[in-house]
């Protein structure tokens, strides 16, 4: 060992020199710089969804609410023709419309404010809260009551915030009088759309969305679960199997609109099925769904261990028992959290209903999966192409609703994600 | 008898055919004898035997009986003074149909009454075949396989083999579908090219499809300015937000942010990814377009439009941010860690092992994440259609109006046309294009993703 040579003659780096200090200084300050390149590129991706959110919120708040006029109503001078006796169960509401009281509302309201505002201050439904008020007390039908009453939709928007010029003059003077007030909108959430904003409800759209994801949800899980289980536990190698999984893969990223394509020509064209019906809704619901449970499905079944099937199968079940008494009961929670999601997603899906007709402007609730309806998102997207400014907020409330639904169904998810993922 | 109560009946048939299986199943067990099956397998057979054959053929029923409904009704006297196929007599038909099935109580339409009594006949008659058809077919598979219930018999085998072809059946579903998406989609895509030009189509500058020349159709249907406005929006603008916010993100997630911050943020990152669509369209046209009009203005764009390509492609952008947050994550996540700590040992920063390191052994991970991105981008339909415009414009200005493929669709699609004009052929070749394009960009994406996982594991 006496001649050995030095690995190195280079001189080891002198940290200490300031020219190497201000590089290492500089390097550490590119890290700095890095991290709060991404610190900031997550708080403002943060920020983006509470502005969304936010904005949603605040425009929204206001959909739920309605502004309400104090109006005497004298029904002892009002000709009104009802019978009091005819008052009690389903014979009213008939008995009420064929008494005028449409007309007699309106009378007050002039006799209250003058022929020019008394025309237009109330909402067309108004006289609907009058009837209602009368059947619950027929009394009041020889008496003068003031009445909280909806004002139209003009007026109402001045009094929740900036509004016409005209309408800010009424709201003032009302105000002024303090005949104003603000109250619970019930009928947002309990009737259907409408052409008049003070009107229009969500209640026939939410009723149309459940319908359809009931279908959905009845095609895609069993037919995603079953495929999955083929798939994943039975399908022998061959180009068949890469054929199907190539096509589920690709069924997944394909978008929404050219299953919406896919169902104008197939369900409408083909077999003519009726259009803008829940029932075709959720056919094309399914088929854009059933891609995401299957995938869903398939990672759950395959964090299931080998030891498991092993074991049944050493002690005499056959590969169906397997499947049906072991695999899957320890899949389940995984499988129900990628349906969920799968679902989340088909309810807030538009464009693929838009292509199948389910824009129609329809008033009334649907009573089973073959009437014409419309979905919550489509009718968001319904009122965000109204001209009238009241629709404004009912758009930012009705996707307040769908937002709540898409919430609950996520937070569901992650809780059950949580509560039963089993690392094994 | 009305769906529900028709599908009861069948569930009861087979349930008692359960019942009886399974009764005499155990009658014929005997003590000091092994059996191939159950009792529980062979009231199985006899369940599924009764209640899949009268199902099948309602299924295949409930999408030829309208057909022929119609057929039968077209037949009577009545239907004589019809007017020829088209928007007018649809409108009658369907009209009588929800007459007949009590939906409406007034008709618009003299002719629709009249026809009513024979719709209301023809759908009574073919229920009634309907349900008669039905039971025999339970009654006859139930008794087929009740009579095979015997202590020889291998219900079991034969139970599994039943179960084995559901399952089967249900993963061919979905190459149904995707052969129902080509097939439909070629189909009416052929009739749109049978009359104008696939040239005319694919590289024409001109498209105005509310004015069609019969004569000349494709001179108003040339779709170039539709695939440029889509590549500009959903791969150049929502990308140059999309990417950096989602890269950026991934890196800071999973190389420094603590569990706790991670465990706060993804969730997060879901919930904008849970938001739907239709949202974001309406917080682009609302909130982010007036202000995106105004600041063009303001820097002396003369021809700013409130439906800008701007405002479509950076809320989409936002949108998708998740999306590739999320795939760069898995990408990240892949590379080894000992070239990281490799890295991290020879004295570089974390910074400086991220952009020398990981991202150089993520990046076809990453490319792919991308594509997949992009090809989500130029499929998303309604942010483009609230918030971008349905003019046709071949321009580089992000403040100018453009319009997309899946907006012109919508756009075709939602007037009252018939049903074979080449206005509404046209949505159908629009869709064939863009189903390709995602297609192609799709499998690329997917294949590069596997190979690139391939070579690190």
């Amino acid at each position: 060992m006496s001649n050995a040579a030095p690995f190195s003659t280079r001189r080891p780096t002198d940290w200490a020199t300031p020219a190497m200090q201000s590089r290492v200084r500089r390097r550490y300050r590119a890290e700095r710089r890095f991290r709060l390149l991404g610190l900031a590129a997550v708080t403002l991706s943060g920020a983006f969804l509470l502005f969304l959110l936010g904005s949603m919120l605040l425009r929204g708040a206001g959909g739920f609410l309605e502004t309400r006029v104090a109006m005497p109503i004298d029904f002892a001078r009002a000709s009104l023709d009802v019978d009091p006796r005819r008052l009690q169960g389903r014979a009213a509401d008939l008995a009420l419309a064929g008494a005028g009281l449409e007309g007699a509302v309106d009378d007050a309201a002039v006799a209250a404010f003058g022929p020019d505002l008394g025309g237009r201050i109330l909402s067309d439904g108004a006289w609907l809260r009058v009837r209602e008020a009368i059947k619950d007390d027929p009394s009041v039908l020889s008496r003068r009551v003031v009445m909280s009453l909806p004002v139209a939709s003009p007026i109402d928007v001045a009094a929740k915030g900036p509004g016409s010029v005209e309408a800010e003059a009424v709201v003032a003077s009302l105000r002024s009088g303090d005949l104003l007030s603000t109250g619970l909108n019930r009928e947002f959430l309990l009737s259907a759309d409408s052409t008049d904003p003070t009107r229009a409800g969500i209640w026939g759209a939410l009723k149309g969305s459940i319908l359809t994801m009931l279908v959905t949800l009845l095609l895609a899980f069993p037919i995603g679960l079953l495929a999955a289980l083929y798939l994943e536990e039975y399908a022998p190698k061959n180009r068949w199997t890469d054929l199907i999984e190539v096509s589920i893969n690709n069924l997944a990223a394909v978008p929404s609109i050219i299953f919406g394509l896919l169902g104008l020509a197939l369900f409408l064209g083909t077999f003519g099925l009726p259009r803008s019906a829940p029932l075709v809704g959720g056919l094309t619901l399914a088929l854009l769904t059933m891609p995401v449970i299957v995938i869903a499905s398939r990672n759950a079944i395959k964090a299931v261990p080998p030891s498991i099937r092993d074991a049944a199968l050493g002690v005499g079940a056959s590969p169906i028992q397997v499947v049906f008494h072991h695999v899957l009961p320890l899949a389940l929670p995984g499988i129900l959290t990628g349906t969920i999601i799968g679902m989340a997603r088909a309810l807030g899906e538009t464009a693929p209903l838009l292509m199948i007709g389910m824009r129609a402007f329809i008033a009334a609730p649907p009573d089973g999966i073959t009437d014409p309806a419309t979905v919550l998102p489509v009718q968001v997207f319904l009122w965000s192409d109204e001209v009238g400014r009241g629709f404004v907020e009912k758009t930012s409330a009705a996707i307040v609703v769908l937002l709540v639904f898409l919430l609950a169904m996520n937070a569901l998810a992650i809780h059950l994600r949580n509560r039963f993922e089993t690392r094994w | 008898m009305t769906g529900p109560a028709l599908l009861l009946l069948l569930a009861g048939l087979a349930f008692v055919g359960w019942l009886s299986a399974r009764a005499r199943a155990v009658a014929f067990r005997a003590p000091k004898r092994r059996f191939s099956s159950l009792p529980g397998h062979h009231a199985w057979y006899v369940a599924l035997w009764t209640i899949l054959p009268p199902l099948a053929f309602l299924g295949v029923w409930s999408l030829v009986s309208p057909a022929l409904v119609t057929d039968a009704v077209l037949a009577t006297p009545a239907a004589a003074q019809l007017p020829p196929p088209g928007f007018e007599r649809a409108s009658i038909l369907s009209e009588a149909r929800e007459l007949a099935q009590g939906d409406a109580f007034g008709a618009f339409q003299p002719l629709a009454r009249a026809l009513e009594p024979a719709y209301a006949a023809a759908q009574a008659r073919y229920d009634w075949i309907a349900t008669a058809v039905a039971l025999l077919l339970a009654l006859a598979g139930g008794g087929w396989a009740y009579t095979r219930v015997r202590p020889g018999f291998a219900a079991r085998t034969r139970t599994e083999r039943i179960v084995m072809g559901l399952l089967l059946a249900a993963s061919l579903v979905a190459i149904m579908t995707t052969i129902g998406i080509v097939v439909s989609l070629i189909w009416e895509a052929g009739r749109f090219f049978a009359r104008v030009p696939a040239a005319d189509f694919l590289f024409g500058t001109h498209w105005s499809p509310q004015v069609i020349d019969p004569r000349d159709p494709g001179a108003s249907l040339g779709a170039l300015p539709l695939f440029w406005g889509t590549f500009f929006i959903g791969a150049v603008i929502a990308m140059a937000v999309a990417l950096p916010f989602g890269l950026m993100s991934a890196i800071y997630l999973t190389q420094y942010a603590t569990p706790r911050v991670r465990s706060w943020v993804k969730p997060m990152l879901e919930v904008l990814a849970g938001v739907p669509t239709v949202v974001y369209g309406y917080f682009a046209a609302l909130t982010v377009a007036p202000y995106v009009r105004d600041f063009a203005v303001g820097i002396g764009v003369e021809t700013a439009s409130s439906e800008s390509a701007l405002v479509a492609g950076s809320v989409m952008g936002i949108m998708i941010i998740p999306f590739i947050s999320s795939l760069a994550d898995d990408a990240l996540a892949a590379v080894p860690a000992s070239m990281r700590d490799g890295s991290l040992a020879m004295g570089a920063t974390p910074s400086e092992t991220i952009s020398r390191v990981l991202l150089p052994a993520a990046l076809p991970g990453v490319v792919g994440g991308v594509l997949l991105a992009v090809s989500r981008a130029i499929g998303e339909t309604m942010i483009v259609v609230m918030a971008a415009s349905g003019v046709a414009n071949l321009t580089l200005n992000p403040f100018e109006s453009t319009t997309t493929v899946t907006r012109q669709i919508v756009d075709l699609l939602t007037g009252e046309a018939e049903f074979d004009s080449p206005k509404t052929l046209a949505a159908f070749a629009l869709g064939l294009t863009l189903f390709v394009i995602t297609f192609l960009l799709n499998m690329i994406a997917l294949s590069v993703v596997r190979r690139y996982r391939e070579a690190y594991e």
